[in-house]
């Protein structure tokens, strides 16, 4: 039995390895967890549209009120010319908040936990946002780290600041998604772990904190993934509509 | 459509039920939290980032410390940069 807290955060792999000259392509448990998370979003998508009811029926309410809300949070904040982007950033949304979800299950693994999955998240965000923007406002684009009205004495240093708040998106993005659930999911180990310690006698207290550590991971595991899809919209919006 | 005319009525119903104003302050609640926990990892990604390119750059012109704690410094200076703006967004929704 592993009291060990991070333990559940290790990768393993499934089955046989599988090599490419140096990279190692084998199937752990982290892959694993995303294919049951990408199964999953797609069984629900299917299920909740496969009867068009003019009068919904439960899992049909729920697909179509995850595609209210993002195209709401889009047209929110990244304005009408960002719709063209919805079918990437719902997938971005529904990945993410499967996965924390997933993550919620016991004995399941949270895939978002780890921060190469969320950094490599972020970096397509990041060098997708990057791209648009040069495509469709030219070099004019640069135009974002040179604000208005700033003395030329100043430039040089406002410029450089500007790159750094800019270059420091992808790793605020990701890293926020990753210390949050590694964060959340330690401390329940840990307070399962006091349950047992502590016994029968003393370890009603930590069990009760388990159970409203649990209710507020869900709430965290929700709001991550607002969050991540809300911040992809805002860059979006930055390359799309430039203006500081 | 007997069964359209019921499920208005549910709904008027139900719609009565609801205390609107409860649903209105959980949301901004969870609102609040976002946005709380988005400016505080700026504020640290910002500088975390300004001295990984200080120590990049340190390592290029061979000009260890130096190039380091200048750019912690722009790195603050951007993070606090990217806080004010964020709360300046904020701002303008209330």
């Amino acid at each position: 039995m592993a009291t060990n807290p991070m333990h559940q955060f290790k990768v393993y792999k499934i089955g046989p390895e599988i090599t490419l000259g140096e990279i190692n392509l084998s199937f752990t448990n982290a892959s694993l967890f995303m294919a049951i998370t990408a199964i999953l979003i797609l069984s629900f998508l299917f299920l909740g549209t496969k009867r068009k009811a003019l009068i919904p029926s439960k899992m049909q309410l729920i697909a179509e009120m995850s595609y209210t809300f993002v195209a709401k949070m889009i047209n929110d904040t990244a304005g009408s010319n960002a719709k063209s982007f919805f079918p990437f950033i719902f997938t971005l949304f529904m990945f993410v908040l499967f996965a924390n979800m997933v993550g919620m299950l016991p004995y399941s693994f949270t895939v978002t936990s780890h921060i190469i999955v969320t950094f490599v998240l972020a970096t397509i965000v990041f060098i997708g946002v990057t791209v648009i923007g040069f495509v469709k406002h030219g070099i004019k684009y640069l135009q974002l780290f040179v604000p208005k009205g700033v003395p030329v004495v100043l430039l040089p240093l406002i410029v450089v600041i500007e790159i750094i708040s800019y270059l420091s998106r992808p790793v605020s993005l990701s890293v926020r998604l990753f210390a949050n659930m590694m964060a959340g999911h330690t401390m329940l180990k840990v307070f399962g772990g006091f349950v047992i310690s502590l016994g029968l006698l003393g370890g009603w207290l930590p069990l009760g904190f388990s159970v409203a550590l649990t209710g507020l991971e869900i709430l965290v595991a929700f709001l991550q993934a607002y969050v991540f899809a809300i911040l992809t919209c805002i860059y979006l919006n930055d390359a799309l509509n430039l203006h500081h | 459509m007997k069964n359209f005319k019921d499920i208005t009525t549910r709904l008027e119903i139900a719609k009565k039920k609801i205390k609107k104003e409860q649903i209105e302050d959980r949301s901004s609640n969870a609102a609040y939290m976002g946005n709380a926990l988005k400016i505080s990892t700026e504020l640290v990604a910002s500088v975390v980032v300004g001295s990984i390119i200080g120590f990049i750059l340190d390592g290029w012109f061979d000009t260890k410390p130096l190039l380091t704690i200048i750019f912690f410094f722009m790195g603050v200076a951007a993070g606090i940069l990217s806080v004010f703006r964020s709360a300046k967004k904020i701002n303008e929704k209330l």
